[in-house]
């Protein structure tokens, strides 16, 4: 049975593509974060919008196509993000 | 020796309480994660009945010195560690999906095995004796899934709250007995035991983000 990811693990999984696992120096497709992070085109547009807005991400307009990178906020937040997930791990929950 | 032992326990115990929700707190502030809100309800409030408890002993040792707390300041704490004990375990409970849970519906019929009396204190201890022992076995069965060995030291920790509330409640029957010192001794293990993970936490890498979840 596939393992049920809140809005939050959601988040962090295409913050941790664009941070570990870019295709190239410029940044990350949509369609290619749509297959790491697994998830749909439509829910994934929403998401990508309001991580650009929020300065977690970092838009790269490349050839004509958008390219996504993570910004320092969004490397501080994954840090975070990792941090108080092992603290909800601790108490045997997830965030 | 009982009257130094429940200052160190409700002391040990609010601010053991208030580090894991400053912490709590921090990490929904940083991730907006409502289970983290619910962890940060839960530990200000056992913190607070920790407080309130360890403030009716200050007030009966500098002001009444009528040599018992006021009963109702006892229980008055009591009810509000209960309902930190809830959202520790309804937390579990929402990620164990309730309805299903035959086992927490089980336990859930106890409280009319164990109370024998009508006083709300009886009440509010076998309320949370449930509460803990089911929020350890749901933390202990956690680790067998993830093993995150921090997992391990919050299962013990609520487990020796569970038993020493257990003995708390239990020394109404033999008052003068060492069930009482037991207990609190216990329970103090328990709250060193909750704070080991915390402890872990890298707080220098931590921020506050003024800005995420708005």
């Amino acid at each position: 049975m596939a393992e049920y990811r809140t809005h939050i693990k959601i988040i962090g999984d295409i913050l941790a593509t664009t941070r570990d696992d870019l295709q190239d120096e410029d940044g990350a497709s949509v369609t290619y974060l749509i297959r790491k992070a697994n998830i749909s085109h439509s829910r994934i547009s929403s998401i990508l919008k309001t991580l650009v807005s929020q300065g977690l991400l970092e838009k790269v307009d490349n050839q004509g196509s958008n390219k996504y990178k993570i910004s320092e906020n969004g490397r501080e937040f994954l840090q975070a993000y990792y941090a108080f997930t092992n603290f909800a791990d601790s108490f045997g929950l997830s965030i | 020796m009982e009257f130094l032992l429940e200052n160190i326990l409700n002391l040990v115990g609010f601010l053991v309480g208030l580090a894991i929700g400053i912490m709590s707190y921090i990490g929904f502030r940083n991730t907006g994660s409502p289970t983290l809100f619910r962890l940060t309800i839960a530990f200000f409030s056992i913190s607070l009945g920790f407080f309130v408890i360890w403030t009716g002993y200050m007030i009966e040792d500098f002001v009444t010195k009528t040599g018992n707390i006021e009963r109702w300041i006892q229980t008055l704490g009591i009810a509000i560690q209960t309902i930190g004990y809830f959202f520790i375990a309804f937390s579990h409970s929402i990620k164990s999906f309730f309805p299903k849970s035959s086992y927490f519906r089980s336990v859930g019929i106890f409280p009319l095995f164990l109370v024998s009396s009508v006083q709300l204190e009886h009440i509010f201890r076998s309320v949370s004796f449930i509460l803990l022992a089911y929020g350890a076995i749901e933390t202990m069965l956690s680790y067998l899934e993830n093993r995150n060995k921090g997992a391990i030291s919050v299962s013990i920790g609520l487990g020796f709250l569970a038993l020493g509330e257990f003995l708390g409640w239990y020394s109404f029957v033999f008052p003068e007995s060492i069930l009482y010192p037991a207990s609190m001794i216990i329970k103090i293990g328990g709250l060193i035991a909750l704070f080991i993970p915390v402890s872990k936490v890298p707080l220098t890498k931590i921020k506050f983000d003024e800005d995420f979840g708005k």
